[in-house]
This record gives structure tokens, C-alpha cells and sequence, in this order.
């Protein structure tokens, strides 16, 4: 039976039909969907951890305790759990362990477009790697296989087109949990100090060479002989796509991304002609291929930014072998359209108030980073997550009095739960002078409402403890914490200015609901109108860049200097009335 | 049956107006009238009123990749008229057919006064010349006839069956809606695509 799924809908099927049950991980554009999916199986373990660093310890935890599972995460956090990542491909898994890393070419959803298949080789854990959404699940199922043999944790990297692509799939039988737990101990090979490690570090020398041999008969590295004229080397998505556009070339297709076949690969290359290199981002499999002294022709040709699709292959083999490239067209300049903040959210209060009062701010990873651009221009940096602390202090020290009151740290509540709370604590033990403003809206936003340790409930629906920030604030030694509801402008203005100007570390809480969020939606108000008669033409509510309110040009008349006035389109707005607070004319009601 | 294999569509919009919802549904009627549907979504952050894009690619034989390549989309349906002129311009060709929503949702840079947006005149004109036909239609407005805008996606579901494109009908739409929808809902659906149907 066929039945049409998500990239990420079909990961979590094939992990459960390996006859996993616990999976830890952490809410990032595109890996999310792979949890909550996962998550609504029968008789599964699965939860939502503070970040990426802890999901991969819990994980790591429960393997040795004898349970298949799996951690699951974007591309960037695996940045974060990068620290027990490398010491696990060390010690081994004992059970199975796969690590998911779902990467953003093209940036559609992330701070960078970081190329994962790096971590296998730099970690030395091996990595498969799917090019459609029936392999998703298929490869899940063969990652916990090979972990399980070789003693070793495995990645399996998806892409956003992986992920976010849905194809028809055909399920596979679900293998029957079995309790395999037990409490084992085992110094020499999971107390990590240096003469166990020494020894380990040898061991995975071993397993890689093994890893090697296995690739050379493994299933999924095929090669599929047409044309020999012309042979593609590729993996993941890539290969979906030069198939859409050259299906009639030969291919080595390799399931596996690390560690190589290489005795396949130098087969391959002996039976055609000419071989290109297809692969998105880094030249990663083209820069081992090269390193074996077979002639390859690679970036010279292909991106090494952005995602591709089949007419960026198409015409760069067409260009290079002297074919005509698709033509493009070129129809009227178009307006283009970043994402903004919702009507009605919590956030475009806050920064209107801090894009005015012209301090530098030190953001984070979430919705409210969108405020960096024009009008509201609230926000003057974004790195990563959890930064916007850290970053805000430096910048205070390093400033000084010319720092006073004029460096501000934002962070939302999960990025705060996430990364922001040691942060904090070093704001309070090297006496900072920042003021950090913690953007508490009750959930995990911008991936789409997930739950964290501050919503009450876990990923299963359980009833659970709700953090109490402020406590925590104060428990941390922050004696300057405010609590406002930034959608009330003049007093969030007042206490902003008023913390900015205290010594020693603030903390203010803006609390506000999303406006998505639907446990926390309480009514539905009635759509604002602007009086064309009264505006005065201002333009002042335009500053708050709020979706529904656009601007109606008039002909100008004789004595007037209005050259048009308002407009709030009904469909649209929501009704929470920042406009209303900004308009000295009272032309909005 | 689809006039050409594999049949490439592309439904466009800004975030936050049903554009998966849209896609799930059309994509659900093919799949049940046996075909291979490939679906490639863009979201994220960029269900924050930014550009959205879902590539659905019909076949008669087998799975494609979920990405269009450029200029080779056969029916764009924009639930934003700045947006079919966006994909138009990355996909289209002189045989693409165009459905698209009148009603104007502004970018940002709009808003600010930095960009202009073209007219519904300039729109209108772009799509006769560059499209082999198009249909133009108020959605939005029969959506908020009906009680809600985001009803404007379905309207186009029902206004895209009406233009014959494609293999799909009311009876194909009532099933495939009877799957995951409450009965309340399944009417007022039912009534959108109803509504767009008469829009053609």
C-alpha cells in the first residue's frame, strides 16, 4: 500500500518500524515535523529537550541503558550537541543510536547553509544519506541497523527538500519492540578519561576501516549503467534531480555519504568516459574522489551556494558540454516579499518601542528577529542561538561608559530556555550592565507552537511543571526584573528606558502570548478602520509595519498637504490596536 | 485524464493563506484519481507573510523530484496576483495557464513606501502576454461573503475544476475532504469550492 508523506512523516515511520521508541530532540526548521510525528505512535518515548546538547545526552543515555534511539535535530544544532557527539563515536552506542540532521540548503529557514556531511567525516560516524521521501523512511530503518552492527553512532542527513517533499510511500512491516534494557557496566569503554580514550581512538580507526569495506557492498550505493559517456557521482536530493533532467546518463549512486566505497567508485570510473560530481553546498564527495586521483569535474561548474533544483543541473551540464541552456525571462520588477510579523504579534510593540530609542540590540533565534528590517529596524545582530546574551555583555564591557544604557540583549522564551540562562548568570557574575529583554510567548513560535520546559505540557500532552522564569531570573541573581505586556507602548517604553538607565544587570519580561498560538487565543476583536477624514496622512502607524495597513496616494488639493492617508485592509487585521495607540489624530477606531 | 505528463503545478500565495492546506487537498484528489503526486513545499519562517511555493508534479508513471525546473511550470494558481507574476517569471512559459486571486496583499517594502507595487492593470496585461490563458478572480471577496478570507484557498480549488485543467471534480472534492474534516467543516468547504466553481 502506497500512502503520500512528508519527508519527515516518513523518517519517523521508518524509525518506528526499525522498533525504536524513544527519541529526544529539539524544535528546528526542517527537522520538527520528524518528533511531533513520531511522537503520536503507539507506546513511544519521545520528548522535547531544553536543546540539541541535551536531546543527543538523553539519547546517548538511554542506547547505553540498552534502547534503540534516535536524536533528532536541524543542521545548526548539531553545533551544539557537537560536544557529546564527538566522544560518542568513541565510546559506541552499545544499543542503537542514529543521530538526525536536517540541513537547510538555501538557507529557506536558517543563519547558515552549513553542510553536515562534514560532521560524519570530522566525527568519523558514518552518514546515509536519502534522495526521496521513500527512502527517508527506508534509510532510517537501515541507519539503526548499521548502528547496531557496528557499535557506532550513524547520521542520517535530510535536506529541507527531503524533509518538506511528499511523494507516495510504501510502508514497510514494523519490527516489534523488544526490552532490551538493562544497567551494564563497562568502564573501559564509556569512562572517557585519556588512557580509556587512547585506547577507543584506536578502535574507531577500526570501525571506520570495517565501515569502509561495508560501503563497497551496501545496498544502497548502486550504480546504474546507461550512457557511458557520461557517468554522475551524487547523493541526497541531487540525485533526484539529475535523474528528472538526464535520465539516460550513468550513475553511481551513493546511499551512503561516509565513508566511501572507494574500490566502487574507481569501478565506476574505469566504465565512462567523463564524470561529473553533483552535490549541493560543499565539494564533499568531490574532494575524496579527487583525493583517490580520479578525474572529476565538480564546483568549476556547480553552485557551491544555495540549493539546486533540476534546471540549475540541467544547465550547467548543457553549458559545459556546449548545449543550449534553458531560456529565462525577465516579466516586470516584482516587489519582493520577505516574511514579517504576524498581525497582531507580541513582538512589533516591543521593538517599535526599541527601533525608537536607538540602542544597539543584540538579538536571537526566533520570529523577532524579522524586526531587524525596515520600519521597525528593532534588532542590529542575530548569530545563533542563545547569543544575544552573551553578545549584549561584551559589547557592555567592552563599551563602557560609552555603553551605558545603550546595549539591550532579546531573547524568546525557548531560545532563553534553550541557550540563555548561563548567559545570564555570567551577566550576573561579571557584574554586566545590559539590560536583557526575554520575549516570553508562551511557546516555541516560529517552528510552528512546540512545547518547552516553561509551557507546562510535554511533547507526549502530559501535565507537567511549568518553569517560572522570573524565579529562575532571580535565582540567578538578577535583582532589576520587571514584568510588561509589550503591547502597551508607553509603559513599555518607560520601563525600557527606566532599566536602561539602572547600574548592574536588568531583566525584563515581555509577556504576550503568540498570536497563532491557539491555547492561549482568547478572543477574536473586531477589525480597526481607519477615518480617511481624520488621518492626517503621517504616516506614523505605517512605522509599525503591520501587514493589513498600507498607504492610499490622493491627488493633491488646493491648501492641502495630505498626499493620501491610511488604510487598514479588514481581512487582515486582527484587531490589537497598536495603530490605535500610535495615531495622535484619532482617526483609528 | 491529465493533458500532458508529468503536469506541472505550481500554487503560490503569501504565508499564512492556506497555500499547504490548498496543496494537500488538490494533491489528495490526484493521488486518489491514481496518480504519482510529488509535492515540494516551501514553510517555515516563511509562513510569516513572506513568498510561499508548492510544486506539485502529476505523472502517470512514476515519483519526480519535488522541484519544478525553471520555466517549465504548466498551471500556476496564485492565491496573490504579485505572486503569479513572481512564478511566472521563474516558471513560466508561453503555453503556462494562470489562476489567480485579485486580491493584493502588500510586502512590506510596500508598506514603507520603498517599493512599488504594480497595478492590477499592469498584472492583468503581463499575464496575456506571457501566459497561454489566465483567469482572474476575486476569491478573497467571496471568501469573506462566505464568513472567513482564509477561505479564499478552497475558492480556488473550486475555481481550478471549473477551468478543466485538470482531472478533478465536486464529487473527487467531497471525498477527499471527508478524510480529516469535521462535518461543519466539510460545508462551509464544500460551499467555497462551490463558490469558486461559479467564478469561471
Amino acid at each position: 500500500m502506497k500512502v503520500l508523506m512528508s519527508g519527515n512523516e516518513a523518517i519517523a515511520r521508518g524509525v518506528y518500524e526499525a522498533g525504536v521508541r524513544f527519541a529526544a530532540g529539539y524544535p528546528g526548521t526542517p527537522s520538527t515535523e520528524i518528533m511531533e510525528e513520531f511522537a503520536r505512535y503507539e507506546g513511544v518515548y519521545a520528548e522535547w529537550s531544553p536543546n540539541e546538547k541535551v536531546a543527543l545526552e538523553v539519547a546517548i543515555g538511554a542506547a547505553l541503558a540498552g534502547e534503540k534511539s534516535l536524536a533528532c535535530m536541524k543542521h545548526v544544532g548539531v553545533n551544539v550537541a557537537a560536544d557529546p557527539l564527538f566522544t560518542v563515536s568513541y565510546t559506541g552506542t552499545n544499543s542503537a543510536l542514529v543521530i538526525i540532521t536536517a540541513d537547510d540548503p538555501s538557507l529557506h529557514s536558517s543563519q547558515n547553509e552549513q553542510d553536515n556531511r562534514n560532521y560524519a567525516k570530522f566525527a568519523k560516524i558514518p552518514m546515509l544519506e536519502p534522495s526521496d521521501v521513500q527512502e527517508a523512511k527506508d534509510f532510517a530503518k537501515l541507519a539503526f541497523a548499521i548502528s547496531s552492527q557496528f557499535d557506532t553512532p550513524v547520521f542520517l542527513r535530510s535536506t529541507t527538500r527531503v524533509s518538506h517533499s511528499k511523494a507516495p510511500v510504501t510502508l514497510g512491516d514494523i519490527t516489534p519492540y523488544e526490552d532490551k534494557t538493562n544497567i551494564s557496566y563497562n568502564a573501559a569503554k564509556f569512562v572517557m578519561v585519556p588512557a580509556n580514550a587512547r585506547l577507543r581512538r584506536v578502535e574507531v580507526e577500526k570501525r571506520l576501516n570495517a565501515l569502509k569495506e561495508f560501503a563497497e557492498t551496501f545496498s544502497e550505493n548502486k550504480m546504474e549503467m546507461n550512457n557511458p559517456e557520461i557517468g554522475i557521482i551524487t547523493a541526497g536530493m541531487s540525485y533526484s534531480y539529475a535523474k528528472d533532467v538526464f535520465p539516460d546518463f550513468s550513475y553511481l549512486k551513493l546511499g551512503m555519504v561516509y565513508p566511501l566505497p572507494e574500490k566502487m567508485i574507481r569501478d565506476f570510473a574505469a566504465r565512462v568516459k567523463r564524470i561529473y560530481v553533483i552535490e549541493e553546498l560543499d565539494p564533499f564527495l568531490e574532494e575524496q574522489i579527487k583525493a583517490m586521483g580520479i578525474k572529476v569535474i565538480g564546483k568549476e561548474i556547480f553552485p557551491y551556494t544555495l540549493e539546486f533544483d533540476p534546471g540549475i543541473i540541467e544547465n550547467a551540464i548543457n553549458k559545459y558540454e556546449h548545449a543550449t541552456p534553458h531560456p529565462v525571462h525577465k516579466i516586470h520588477s516584482i516587489p519582493h516579499r520577505p516574511p514579517n510579523l504576524c498581525p497582531g504579534c507580541p513582538h512589533r510593540g516591543l521593538f517599535y518601542v526599541l527601533g525608537k530609542l536607538k540602542c544597539f540590540v543584540a538579538g536571537d533565534i526566533g520570529c523577532y528577529t524579522l524586526s531587524y528590517m525596515k520600519p521597525l529596524e528593532g534588532i542590529n545582530s542575530c548569530i545563533c542561538m542563545g547569543a544575544s546574551i552573551g553578545m549584549a555583555h561584551g559589547m557592555s564591557k567592552a563599551l563602557k561608559d560609552k555603553g551605558r544604557g545603550k546595549v539591550v540583549g532579546v531573547i524568546g522564551d525557548s531560545t532563553f530556555i534553550h541557550s540563555g540562562i548561563p548567559p545570564l548568570l555570567n551577566m550576573v557574575y561579571n557584574k554586566s550592565n545590559a539590560l536583557v529583554i526575554i520575549l516570553d510567548n508562551s511557546t516555541t513560535a516560529m517552528t510552528g507552537m512546540q512545547e518547552h520546559p516553561a509551557t507546562g505540557f510535554t511533547l507526549l500532552g502530559e501535565e507537567t511543571k511549568s518553569l517560572d522564569i522570573k524565579a529562575l531570573v532571580a535565582a540567578l541573581g538578577i535583582e532589576n526584573i520587571r514584568v510588561i505586556d509589550p503591547h502597551h507602548l508607553k509603559t513599555t517604553r518607560e520601563i525600557i528606558k527606566e532599566e536602561l538607565a539602572k547600574d548592574g544587570p536588568s531583566v525584563i519580561i515581555a509577556e504576550r502570548p503568540c498570536v497563532l498560538f491557539k491555547k492561549a487565543k482568547t478572543e477574536n476583536k473586531k477589525p480597526f478602520k481607519i477615518d480617511p477624514d481624520k488621518c492626517n496622512g503621517c504616516r506614523v502607524c505605517l512605522g509599525l509595519g503591520c501587514p493589513p495597513i498600507s498607504w492610499k496616494k490622493i491627488a493633491k488639493t488646493e491648501g492641502s498637504k495630505k498626499a493620501g492617508y491610511a488604510v487598514i485592509d479588514e481581512t487582515y487585521c486582527n484587531g490589537c490596536g497598536l495603530c490605535k495607540q500610535v495615531c495622535k489624530f484619532d482617526a483609528i477606531s | 485524464m491529465i493533458k500532458k505528463n508529468p503536469v506541472n503545478i505550481i500554487i503560490t500565495g503569501v504565508g499564512g493563506q492556506g497555500n499547504v492546506l490548498a496543496s494537500r487537498v488538490l494533491a489528495g484528489m490526484l493521488v486518489s484519481a491514481g496518480y504519482f503526486v510529488t509535492i515540494g513545499e516551501t514553510f517555515g519562517m516563511s509562513q510569516r507573510g513572506g513568498s510561499v511555493m508548492s510544486h506539485l508534479r502529476i505523472s502517470r508513471q512514476s515519483v519526480l523530484s519535488p522541484q519544478i525546473p525553471g520555466g517549465r511550470a504548466d498551471i500556476i494558481i496564485a492565491l496573490e496576483p504579485v505572486e503569479a507574476l513572481r512564478v511566472l517569471t521563474k516558471y513560466g512559459n508561453p503555453q503556462t495557464v494562470i489562476l489567480a486571486n485579485e486580491r493584493e496583499v502588500y510586502p512590506i517594502g510596500v508598506i514603507t513606501g520603498e517599493l512599488n507595487y504594480p497595478s492590477s492593470q499592469i498584472i492583468k496585461e503581463k499575464f496575456d502576454k506571457y501566459s497561454a490563458k489566465n483567469w482572474f478572480i476575486d476569491a478573497t471577496s467571496a471568501a469573506v461573503k462566505l464568513g472567513n478570507p482564509i477561505l479564499s484557498n478552497i475558492i480556488m480549488v473550486g475555481a481550478l475544476s471549473a477551468t478543466k485543467q485538470l482531472p478533478i471534480d465536486r464529487r473527487a472534492f467531497q471525498r477527499e475532504i471527508k478524510k480529516d474534516m469535521t462535518a461543519d467543516k466539510q460545508k462551509i468547504n464544500l460551499a467555497a469550492f462551490d463558490a469558486g466553481v461559479g467564478m469561471i
